[in-house]
């Protein structure tokens, strides 16, 4: 019972990280219809270049963080001013293998200025374990999920009643009329970018506080492909919900079903099962809106 | 303007031909002799690389079929060249088959992974697809390295040389004319493939799946042939490499393969029989440059940072994907497109 209560637990907190990775998916592709494949990367060198920060530089917690929210800002503005800008209104395809492109220079660069494969970031949160009822809980799971819930308060206060906020959503609903309205819909662009660049490199601070600095975050990145699908390409609330749903499916899995066959690392391969799962039952998703096509 | 000046069509078949004017069949028998001669006069450390362009070059072409002619993206390429890969080491180091049962075995096998994991694209398109392809590439290598009793797991396991009749392929030059001959065999397959109702069916399906519905041509058949195809010819280069290399193990298919892959036939240019060629040759010929002539030129004159030896090949790759993507969609194939009819026309350039 204690475990099966930790396992859901640790389950719940790692998922709502994996959301608010997502969330940065999704709102690329809600307001640029640009599916973002770099994301993994995005989360590893953010997290990479917060570990260049605080240890290697040795600046105080504020600061750093300071500076990698500035960072990822500026990586963001600069992926969509170089990269997507010019390939506005190119096929799919082409747009879906730019950001494959992207992934691969990103990793390049990681292992260019940081050849060494693991570190760990300075301790961020008190790391003595919290008893909920019969489970011990790491307390770092518990501040990952509240930063997390922290995250998605601010941002869908900010789209309720900030007027890019309220621009963005527009963008995402129809762009021609946005455009007709006036709106700058390439600086609404660039704006998405930013932010899932911010909201990745707040879930990879998140992930290696956790887990170490690796290159296993790169799968953390892919890991919240899962929470996207399942959740439905277009959804905010979808992912949001996913999230959870994958970090326990994840988590239980691990526990229980690799004492049942014996193959460890079950935790590794569980999302991409859910996402075949899900492309065979409901490629939609939970909460996706179904496109129907015209020619 | 494929033609030169002065030669005419007047039939279908004439039109239809691939080697039309007798310069074009001397070229193509200048070809076949410059690389069926290769070991002869090539350097003797670039045979292996020769060796590795071949055997990409089959996985390449496969990849072109599926995803440049029929449109359906497959980020888990390096997933379906392993499914080959271990399907011939299993058949000829396990149960002792001969090498042409493991390669036949090995092309089949990819070919009916890649149709389950084909499937959803009958439903779900472009970014769905695509993720879907990355949830094969992961769940294939993890069986892998988990079913240990059959693939050896992490540890690897070997392979044996290939042979045919008794011949046992040993040497690297032996094993050049093998994977030359089935590349070989593959392009031209491909050539034809792309002029065939098929390969016709295929191009409709990308340009536009649901116009192509309307007029008869039936999705779930060709799509997944076209995953079969695609994932034969991984097959046949997985089992290839692994007969190339005599040992296995899950590192020469991860992700990133995958997307250099995918990399190669967007350099080449995606939709034609040229594009993978040239592609594949440019990355393969960039990667030795990089890691196998420039870094080693480099190293101990302290100019470098420590990661720029295993950092500096996928920055490049990365590089050339997004600036190919950017300035020049259609690829190095339309480029040389671009050249020989200028190359024709001139001096009088209209």
């Amino acid at each position: 019972m204690a475990e099966l209560l930790q396992l859901v637990i640790t389950g719940i907190t790692v998922g709502m990280v994996y959301a608010l990775i997502a969330l940065g998916f999704v709102l690329v592709w809600k307001s640029t219809g640009v599916a973002n494949l770099a994301l993994g990367q995005i989360v590893l060198l953010s997290s990479w270049f917060t570990y260049g920060m605080l240890v290697q530089r040795g600046l105080p917690l504020w600061l750093g963080f300071l500076i990698v929210i500035v960072f990822s800002i500026l990586l963001g503005w600069i992926v969509e001013r170089v990269i997507l800008r010019p390939l506005i209104a190119q096929p799919i395809l082409s747009l879906i293998t730019v950001t494959l492109g992207l992934a691969y220079f990103i990793q390049g660069i990681v292992v260019f200025i940081w050849p060494i494969s693991v570190a760990a970031l300075p301790r961020l949160f008190p790391i003595e374990p919290v008893h909920i009822g019969p489970a011990v809980v790491s307390q770092q799971y518990l501040w990952a999920a509240g930063i997390s819930l922290l995250f998605f308060g601010l941002l869908s206060l900010f789209f309720r009643y900030s007027r890019m906020g309220v621009a963005m959503r527009a963008t995402a609903d129809d762009q021609k009329a946005v455009q007709a309205c006036g709106i700058p819909v390439t600086r609404i662009f660039s704006r998405s970018w930013m932010f899932a660049c911010v909201l990745a490199a707040v879930g990879g601070v998140l992930m290696s506080s956790i887990g170490g600095v690796t290159f296993g975050l790169v799968e953390t990145g892919l890991k919240s492909f899962s929470v996207v699908i399942l959740g439905g390409l277009d959804s905010f609330l979808g992912a949001i919900l996913a999230g959870p749903i994958i970090g326990l499916a994840e988590n239980l899995g691990d526990g229980y079903l690799t004492r049942l066959i014996g193959w460890g690392g079950v935790k590794d391969v569980i999302p991409f099962v859910v996402i075949i799962i899900v492309m065979f039952i409901k490629p939609y998703g939970l909460f996706g809106e179904e496109r129907i096509e015209r020619i | 303007m494929d033609l030169p000046a002065g030669t005419r069509n007047f039939s279908y078949a004439e039109d239809m031909t691939i080697f039309r004017t007798r310069t074009q069949k001397a070229s193509l028998a200048l070809l076949f002799l410059l690389l069926f001669t290769a070991p002869l006069w090539l350097d003797k450390t670039l045979l292996p690389v020769a060796n590795l362009i071949g055997i990409t070059l089959i996985a390449a072409t496969g990849l072109n079929i599926l995803t440049g002619y029929c449109g359906q993206l497959s980020i888990g390429h390096a997933g379906f060249i392993a499914v080959g890969a271990y399907t011939s080491a299993v058949l000829t180091n396990r149960l002792e088959l001969p090498f042409i049962a493991g390669i036949i075995g090995a092309g089949l096998l990819s070919g009916l992974v890649g149709i389950l994991f084909g499937i959803p694209s009958l439903r779900v398109k472009g970014f769905y697809l695509a993720i879907s392809t990355i949830a094969a590439q992961f769940i294939i290598i993890w069986v892998i390295n988990h079913w240990e009793s059959v693939t050896g797991g992490f540890m690897g396991m070997s392979v044996p040389y290939p042979s045919l009749g008794g011949f046992v392929f040993k040497s690297e030059s032996s094993q050049y004319f093998l994977i030359m001959a089935f590349a070989v065999a593959c392009i031209y397959f491909a050539k034809n493939l792309a002029r065939t109702r098929v390969g016709r069916a295929f191009v409709a399906i990308r340009d536009n799946d649901l116009a192509a519905e309307v007029m008869g041509i039936n999705l779930f058949r060709y799509k997944l042939t076209a995953f079969f195809i695609g994932c034969f010819m991984a097959g046949i280069a997985g089992s290839l490499l692994a007969h190339w290399t005599g040992f296995l193990n899950t590192e020469f298919f991860s992700l990133s393969d995958s997307v250099l892959y995918i990399g190669m036939i967007i350099i080449g240019g995606m939709g034609t029989t040229l594009g993978p060629i040239l592609g594949v040759v440019f990355i393969r010929l960039l990667d030795q440059a990089l890691t196998h002539w420039l870094v080693p030129s480099l190293e101990g004159t302290d100019i470098l940072p420590i990661g720029f030896a295993s950092g500096a090949a996928p920055m490049v790759f990365g590089l050339a994907i997004v600036l190919f993507l950017i300035l020049e969609p259609r690829g190095l194939a339309h480029r040389w497109q671009i050249f020989k009819s200028a190359y024709r026309l001139w001096p009088f350039s209209y």
